[in-house]
């Protein structure tokens, strides 16, 4: 029954004891995470969980766990990134569940493997959340302060790449601090400039100053890497008592409230308190004014080679003329007197800004409280980072969330959380870890990054996971829990036992169900069924009767209570599992040859253009530029043959015996590294992770 | 046994390998049957074979074997040769008698459960199996080199014998490529593509709804013009499988073309093949504006003849078009006959090498695979020393292909030639993936069928769960891509963005 309470713990410590608690304590730390937004925090948790010592270093531990953009949290694809950062005992999950205060589960109709958990959320209350949770965690301390310079040495010799990080140095102090790894989570602050109408100004966040000028030149000037500019923008934000909301249309929340959390069972929110969302549209009047207004808009104008999807409204006014486009007027929490209006976010002058909003017949009077603003700033290509979220080149540096080209909260913290489980790891001279794309959607995420490079924001969709079925927002806990646990070391003992019990307890149910077998005619007197067809002679089982799409678990459990009526806890998740059973089961084949591709690493220093197997000038040069990272990521490269995997498959399982240096940056014999792993891939029964049941 | 060539002698030699070789180390987690999949594919060449082998691989083949044998037949002992019927599953026609053997595993060359079914050589009888086994839902067509990359999977080739499977998997994906290449280029190419874009905008609209409808403005009318447009598809396709007529005359027997610059004799090399004047031969450059397509036997072996335009930058429109579709025949080829003019060669013997590949890199647009000969014409307005000069040059260059001086117009030199193309059209006539347009219609078919299956799954859940039906339509895209190509997800975002206004 461990579980079953409400882990949301109640103490909020007061701002000004926790900043003076904090400061510098010693001189050198495992882990140092530069940036305190949604990467940089669950970096900075991950590793302490792990085990490092870690120092957060932030501009303002006041903006910790700040919501930049958006109140909300979750969604299609999104929400399934909460719950895998959740079942690696992440910040973020708890956090939604402590701060929303508008749940709703949506695609509801459209299967549960599609299912996007999201939530608006209460600004004041995320932020109290994740800066208490870091506040209070073991071996983790928080500063204020700027990152003025990065040290920067020779590399370990035996380790693949030209650098190794040794520390860094803060503005206005004369010791640096040394430490093994650091996690950049710089965001939108590397080179950032806002812009709004004509003017432009550098930083990374109307309000805070502008930062990281001498990180983007450690990254730029002294590793070479490789950097591109990406834009953002945020919408103004409007004074909810000038809204006429009678002439929006009403969205309310879920009645029963879904946590994003596998250790909540309910929300701190009751169902009763929630708020609603409003949706309103756009007239012919909005888009008038955003033609009328182009000349004055730079960060428009600039738009030489922008997003395949709409991120502004004059986006979408100029690449979809003539329609009407959804506007949600969002509650940003309980006790603010403001309005997020999702799909409004503009660059223009703040005075047009305003026009455009009275165009909208709700907003007719509205106030602006701020106007929105566009952001364009560096990242580094994520090409240049191994799957672990470490820098190719240096060794202890990791980089997570924008940075690395990525848009959105979830994809930063789920990025923020393996490269902070890494960061520990190698701080501990562990070997580093990756997880699958054939396993998580934070696997999709890192090896589309890291083996495709990005060309707009990077959002998580659920169409990029090929194994959609199988990654359900249902069984985060039971594909990544146990991993996190007995091989990453970043999920706490209770939660683990807590995802045996149930991965136990659905074990059992499913045989349960595969026990009872009844002809249809018994079924249909039993249960008072009249869906089962007459016609059906064979004997059917009970979970052949729970796919049917109007018995639910319940309904059996009060049929056959002496069977079902243990599971009942369960009974949810059983149908689930129930419903994808078949569908995972021909998902694991495929699965099976990617996993085994994926545990075949190519090493680092291959020297492809003069490796002595017969392939193509035109292989080898893709192979040379891009580095992949195993078999499996060099087998989803355009451009390649079956043939030259063959010879890479060939060459790379002999490779451990001729004693190559196949290094990920992490333990002091390479090759055992990659040993270890290989054997370690082929002994683990990963299936039993990729789709439990 | 002269069958017994191309794929199955490289097979055979596999498996003597694999029974003097000791344990080797397992890539696999779960062993043999990891690879779950039950494939076939022809292992024996065409042309002159009288017994045609198919093999059959996976945890499936017993199920084949039993479907394609009969049910009241007694089920074969491993490794021992029974003379059966062979019937169609479906139709339970009788396609062929022959012999049956089963290999169960791990005692197989693949390590898994196997089958081979050796049947009558005709080309009517290979494509009956074929498909018999195709219209089996647990089996698909082999792609390149996957029976030999099984039995590497098993542990079944030392490492030190893989070196060649690359470049076996090499040359079938290249025989692959040429055979799909000529099945793709005309009406039939174009209906598959067309099937393809389709298919893709349907999932593309499927997954907008999925991922976005919540959001953004997608109506729920996008998934009905959906179940319209993918009822549509199952509709045309199932009528393209119950085509009896096959829409197109299949191109059987070993392609060979002639192929070179304008009036170097390509013409009358035709004619002097085919021994009658099938294409119209005269001293003006640029004769020949078509491809001329003629059957000719050479040593017993059926081959496809055609001669093309000659290769120049021209003004003439009909003559650009002539060039491009010479081009494209040469791609499609099994072999190239290069044709040169060996009287415009350069006089001083040293250059000759040099001129000569560049003029076949010329023709063969730098596709170092194809397989060619070099036939250097008009050796009669040759002098006595130029013609020694050529030949010791072709001697001391090893990179060119071979090369036969011959004169169309004396006859000079044409029986060595002759003897040196029925030798390469033997080899190819060996080969089990050359010429077989049965077999690629065989795969076709077969990955059609995996289209219309998996999109009845699409119908199956299109109203209980919208994430398991588009899971058809996602496999549907799969089994086409197997003909078209693969579409990837970057493209199905592509769409996406393209036809609905997605914001952040």
């Amino acid at each position: 029954m461990l579980a079953r309470r409400l882990l949301i713990r109640p103490h909020i410590l007061p701002f000004s004891h926790s900043r003076a608690s904090s400061g510098l304590t010693r001189h050198k730390y495992d882990v140092i995470v530069v940036g305190g937004g949604h990467a940089g925090t669950e970096a900075a948790a991950a590793a302490a969980r792990v085990g490092a010592e870690t120092l957060l270093i932030t501009q303002k531990i006041q903006t910790i766990g700040a919501l930049s953009c958006n109140p909300s949290l979750g969604g299609v694809g999104k929400g399934q990134l909460v719950r895998e950062v959740d079942a690696l005992d992440g910040l973020m999950g708890r956090a939604g569940d402590w701060a929303g205060v508008h749940f709703s589960m949506l695609n509801h109709s459209k299967g549960p493997a599609v299912w996007g958990p999201r939530a608006q959320l209460d600004r004041r209350r995320y932020r109290e959340f994740i800066q208490s949770e870091l506040l209070s965690l073991p071996r983790l301390t928080v500063v204020e302060g700027s990152v003025e310079k990065m040290l920067v040495s020779e590399p370990h010799p035996d380790k693949p790449g030209k650098h190794r990080v040794t520390g860094v140095r803060m503005a206005g102090m004369d010791e640096a601090i040394l430490c093994s790894s650091v996690v950049l989570t710089t965001g939108t602050f590397l080179s950032g400039s806002l812009f709004m109408g004509q003017t432009t100004s550098p930083g990374g966040r109307m309000g805070d100053p502008p930062s990281c000028a001498g990180l983007s030149h450690t990254l730029r000037e002294v590793l070479g890497l490789t950097v591109g500019r990406l834009r953002t923008g945020t919408p103004p934000r409007i004074v909810k008592e000038t809204v006429d909301l009678s002439l929006a249309t009403v969205q309310p929340p879920d009645q029963r409230p879904t946590p994003f959390s596998y250790i909540n069972t309910r929300t701190r929110c009751p169902p009763e308190e929630q708020l609603p969302c409003y949706l309103t549209h756009t007239t012919p009047g909005v888009e008038r004014v955003v033609r009328e207004s182009l000349h004055l808009n730079c960060h428009i104008q600039e738009d030489a080679k922008g997003p395949r999807y709409c991120p502004s409204i004059e986006s979408r006014v100029m690449r979809f003329p003539g329609r009407r486009h959804q506007v949600w007027l969002e509650p940003e929490g309980l006790t603010s007197d403001l309005l997020y209006p999702q799909g409004l976010s503009m660059t223009m002058p703040p005075d047009v800004q305003l026009r455009l909003l009275r165009e909208i017949p709700a907003l007719r009077k509205a106030e602006m409280r701020t106007p929105g603003y566009g952001v364009q700033y560096d990242f580094v290509c994520p090409t240049q980072l191994f799957p672990s979220l470490q820098l190719k080149n240096t060794q202890g540096l990791f980089l997570a969330g924008q940075i690395n080209g990525t848009t959105g909260y979830e994809e930063a913290a789920a990025q923020g959380l393996w490269a902070g489980v890494n960061a520990g790891r190698l701080a501990a001279s562990l070997p580093l870890l990756s997880l699958s794309r054939t396993e998580s959607y934070i696997g999709v995420l890192i090896d589309d990054l890291v083996s495709r490079g990005v060309t707009e924001p990077y959002r998580m969709f659920t169409s990029r996971a090929e194994f959609r079925t199988s990654l359900r927002p249902d069984n985060a806990d039971l594909r990544l829990t146990p991993k996190g646990f007995e091989e990453a070391g970043c999920v706490s003992a209770e939660r683990y036992g807590e995802a045996l019990r149930v991965r136990e307890g659905l074990k059992g149910g499913l045989a349960a169900l595969q026990s009872v077998c009844m002809s249809s005619t018994r079924w249909r007197e039993r249960m008072a069924l009249t869906c089962i067809s007459e016609t059906k002679s064979a004997a059917m089982s009970a979970e052949d009767i729970l796919k049917y799409k109007d018995i639910s678990f319940e309904m059996l459990a009060s049929a056959i209570p002496e069977v079902f009526s243990p599971y009942l806890e369960f009974a949810h998740r059983l149908k689930i599992e129930v419903l994808y059973y078949s569908h995972c089961e021909r998902q694991k084949r495929e699965m099976g040859r990617i996993q085994e591709e994926e545990s075949l690493l190519l090493p680092q220093d291959l020297d492809y253009l003069s490796l002595p197997a017969s392939l193509s000038q035109e292989v080898r040069e893709i192979l040379d530029r891009v580095r992949p990272d195993t078999l499996g990521a060099a087998t989803r490269l355009p451009g390649m043959t079956p043939a030259a995997i063959v010879h890479l498959l060939n060459y790379v399982t002999k490779a451990p015996r001729r004693g190559r240096n196949a290094d990920r940056g992490s333990t002091d014999s390479a090759k055992t590294n990659v040993e270890q792993r290989n054997e370690r891939k082929r002994t683990t029964n990963q299936h039993s992770i990729a789709t439990v049941m | 046994m002269n069958y017994v060539i191309g794929e199955m002698r490289r097979a055979s030699t596999f498996l003597t390998r694999t029974l003097r070789s000791r344990t080797i180390k397992r890539l696999t987690n779960g062993g043999p049957d990891s690879a779950g999949e039950t494939i076939f594919a022809l292992s024996s060449g065409q042309g002159k074979c009288g017994v045609a082998v198919i093999r059959v691989s996976g945890p499936a083949s017993a199920l084949a074997l039993r479907s394609l044998t009969g049910p009241r037949q007694s089920f074969p002992t491993p490794r021992k040769a029974f003379l059966r019927s062979i019937i169609h599953p479906h139709s339970e026609e009788m396609l062929d008698r022959g012999l049956v053997l089963w290999f169960p595993g791990p005692r197989s060359f693949t390590g898994e459960d196997c089958a081979e079914l050796h049947i009558h050589g005709g080309p009517a009888v290979i494509s009956g199996v074929l498909e018999a086994l195709g219209s089996l839902s647990s089996l698909r067509p082999a792609e390149a080199g996957e029976f030999t990359r099984r039995a590497f999977h098993a542990g079944k080739l030392d490492l030190t014998e893989v070196e060649g499977l690359g470049d076996l998997i090499h040359a079938e994906t290249e025989a692959q490529r040429r055979q799909a290449l000529r099945q793709m280029a005309g009406d039939l190419g174009r209906l598959y593509h067309d099937w393809s874009q389709r298919l893709t905008r349907c999932l593309a609209h499927v997954e907008a709804f999925i991922d976005f409808s919540e959001d953004e403005l997608i109506e729920d009318g996008v998934l009905n013009q959906v179940d319209e447009s993918l009822s549509q598809l199952v509709r045309e396709i199932e009528g393209h499988l119950s085509d009896e007529r096959k829409g197109e005359r299949l191109r059987s027997g070993v392609q060979v073309v002639i192929a070179g610059a304008t009036n170097a004799g390509k013409s009358s090399l035709l004619n002097l093949l085919c021994q009658r004047p099938a294409a119209i031969v005269s001293p003006v450059a640029g004769t020949t504006r078509d491809v001329v397509e003629t059957c000719v036997d050479i040593g017993g072996f059926p081959i496809l003849l055609s001669d093309t335009a000659g290769l120049r930058d021209t003004q003439d429109t009909v003559e650009i078009e002539g060039v491009r579709r010479a081009r494209e025949r040469v791609q499609q080829a099994d072999l190239a006959l290069v044709v040169v003019d060996s009287s415009k060669l350069p006089r001083d013997p040293r250059h000759v090498a040099a001129s000569l590949g560049g003029q076949l890199g010329e023709v063969l647009s730098g596709q170092a695979s194809q397989r060619c000969l070099l036939v250097l014409n008009k050796s009669d307005l040759l002098s006595e020393e130029q013609s020694r000069g050529i030949q010791s040059a072709l001697r001391e260059r090893g990179d060119l292909p071979q090369a036969c001086l011959l004169s169309c117009h004396t006859d000079s030199g044409v029986n060595g030639f002759l003897s040196v193309l029925k030798n390469s059209v033997q080899i190819l006539c060996g080969d089990p993936l050359v010429g077989g347009p049965s077999l690629t219609q065989a795969r076709h078919r077969a990955h059609l069928l995996e289209c219309v299956r998996s999109l009845a799954q699409y119908r199956q859940y299109r109203d209980l769960d919208l994430a398991l039906a588009a899971e058809g339509v996602r496999l549907a895209l799969i089994g086409l891509g197997r003909i078209t190509g693969r579409v990837g997800a970057e493209e199905i975002l592509d769409i996406i963005f393209r036809d609905f206004c997605i914001g952040k």
